[in-house]
């Protein structure tokens, strides 16, 4: 063909054009279903309806202001810190400890690896509803194991801080499988020769832990904490079944606070303005840890 | 970890082997490990085992469950399981969630593989920021959406459709699953494209004939963790459908522990089994793909 035809000319526009064409449908996928109702969801958050004549009026920060001086809101906002809180900080442990582990034995290693993942294919009902029948009064594990060593058996889900324990447990069974999964992809890269270097300096066991492996996989560490963090702050699947919010509002973290007021109460306003709330909690907390962890 | 490859090597002292208690200590000290190990695993384990065993107990065996013992049932049956099955509305849900779980993986998958080529392959203007336009929602977590999707479905008329989950359920895995075939397509050399331009091939010869087969296992990674998404999937399902013609599997558990007064455990455990029992199958089968899978997503 000659290099200066038209026809040239408009094949090789055509071929420039080929990334763009690629990319078009996964975009517009995500464009239409995630970025539009967020930016739609902000917008909406900075206007007030009337139900009744579906008139919408601009309020500003107006929502905002209201919605953080609502005793419900401040409510499910300290719900959501102490079961965001409570799930790090034992997810943390747990699932360092059971990386540890999997990287220490020898034997049978797929099969605990495996075992590890297994909350990780379990939808979040399917979990709440095992650990709500695990702690439930009528044939749950916990309940037995109390009655079997003769202590007198407590309400778990009818008392607000038990339940929320409760959720915490759940939540971190349901989260733990991808932070360790991380972390111990993140064990596994490490030169054995540190550790040799360690014991020749004299530095065993915990004290290993703590300036030898913990420093390694600094940037797992991130990622689980970000992770768990993130799943946390809008956890809504594990606590809808489990607690339903209960007993009172003593389980009522934002998410299902959230959906309780824009499809219950229909103040979609107050419900942009929460999913907003979340989303800022999320972003804010992720730069935060990038900082810290440097990942 | 911390034995490293010549403490391994060293055998114990003939002394310790000599005395018995020196040499459980040295056996202790050296397989400790495996203490925690078996704790954390138990704890894993148990939430599911303690339901699979309720499944095939009676009622009032459940009810009457005093010591460990009764972990084991006396006269395993089938019943909830039959009764789960016969419910009429059962095959309905259960079509919705694997419908729902194969529309929309194959979408995202194959809008993922379009856009991870594109991504592997191409240097365009605009590339970074479209990257990260695609790669950003991710960490939006999806029921943060809700509100807005329920109006943007109901003023696009799609209420109570499985259209419409397959939709957004597919828009929800894309960016994962355009991230980890990226990763991949980036992996294969290019001088294989370039061999089959030169003879001629074009795109879509070069992506169906030699990308898609040679990139197999990551394809596979992609579509088990779009699968799995979906079929465990929440928040819309919950949000988006009134009836049960599109209603799927976590939300038809969800609503049975609501509805039923006295709890008839037996049959809410076994409907628990038989909804996860099918991607369990599949973690079986392909546990090393999601293994690598998690593990790239995670890492970037």
């Amino acid at each position: 063909m000659n290099p200066a035809s038209k026809a040239y000319k408009r094949q090789k526009m055509l071929k420039a054009m080929y990334p763009y064409f690629l990319i078009a449908p996964a975009l517009a996928f995500v464009m239409l279903i995630l970025a539009y109702p967020v930016v739609s969801g902000f917008i909406g958050s900075l206007y007030t309806y009337d139900m009744f004549t579906l008139e919408s009026e601009f309020a500003g920060l107006n929502n905002y202001l209201r919605l953080f001086t609502n005793p419900r809101f401040q409510n499910s906002l300290l719900r959501s810190v102490i079961l965001a809180g409570g799930t790090i900080g034992l997810g943390l442990f747990l699932s360092l400890s059971f990386a540890l582990c999997l990287n220490s034995i020898r034997i049978f290693k797929a099969f605990f690896r495996g075992v590890s993942l297994v909350p990780w294919l379990v939808s979040g009902i399917a979990a709440a509803v095992m650990f709500r029948f695990l702690f439930s009064g009528n044939g749950g594990l916990i309940y037995v194991l109390y009655e079997s060593l003769g202590f007198q058996a407590v309400s778990w889900l009818g008392h607000s801080g038990r339940a929320m324990l409760v959720l915490i447990l759940t939540n971190t069974w349901f989260l733990c499988p991808f932070a360790i999964l991380v972390m111990f992809a993140g064990l596994q890269t490490i030169d054995p020769n540190y550790y040799d270097a360690a014991a020749i300096d004299g530095c065993y066991g915990l004290r290993t832990l703590w300036h030898v492996t913990v420093p390694l996989i600094k940037p797992m560490i991130g990622i689980s904490l970000i992770w768990l963090s993130f799943a946390s702050f809008s956890i809504f699947d594990i606590v809808l079944p489990t607690t339903g919010g209960g007993p009172g509002r003593a389980t009522e973290v934002m998410a299902v606070a959230m959906y309780r007021v824009a499809f219950h109460a229909l103040d979609y306003a107050t419900g942009y303005a929460i999913m907003t709330v979340i989303l800022v909690i999320n972003i804010a907390m992720s730069f935060v840890y990038l900082k810290l962890f440097r990942v | 970890m911390w034995n490293t490859a010549k403490a391994r090597q060293q055998k114990p002292f003939k002394s310790i082997r000599r005395n018995s208690m020196k040499r459980m200590m040295y056996i202790i000290s050296k397989n400790w490990v495996w203490i925690p190990t078996i704790i954390l695993t138990i704890m894993f384990i148990t939430p599911i085992l303690w339901s699979l065993s309720a499944s095939f107990k009676s009622m009032v065996e459940i009810y009457s469950a005093r010591t460990l013992w009764d972990f084991l049932p006396k006269n395993p049956s089938l019943r909830a399981y039959g009764e789960v099955l016969a419910w009429k509305d059962f095959p309905v849900v259960f079509f919705n969630s694997t419908f729902l779980a194969i529309s929309s993986t194959l979408v995202a998958v194959a809008a993922s593989i379009l856009a991870g080529y594109a991504f592997a392959r191409y240097a365009f203007r605009w590339r970074h920021v479209l990257l990260l336009a695609i790669l950003i929602p991710r960490i939006l977590p999806r029921v943060s959406l809700i509100i807005p999707l329920y109006e943007l479905m109901v003023s696009l008329g799609l209420m109570d459709s499985r259209l419409w989950l397959t939709i957004t359920y597919s828009a929800t895995a894309i960016p994962l699953a355009s991230w980890v075939l990226a990763g991949f397509f980036a992996a294969i050399p290019n001088d294989l494209d370039e061999a089959a331009t030169i003879e001629g091939a074009s795109l879509w010869q070069i992506l169906w004939y030699i990308l898609i087969p040679v990139s197999w296992p990551g394809i596979v990674t992609a579509l088990i963790m779009c699968i799995r998404e979906s079929w465990n999937e929440f928040p819309f399902v919950l949000a988006f459908t009134t009836s049960v013609s599109a209603r799927t599997l976590p939300y038809q558990l969800f609503l049975l522990r609501e509805s039923v007064g006295v709890q008839d455990w037996s049959v809410v455990n076994a409907f628990t089994i038989l909804s996860i029992l099918p991607m369990l199958m599949v973690f079986v089968i392909l546990q090393r793909y999601i293994v690598k899978g998690v593990t790239l997503g995670a890492i970037k």
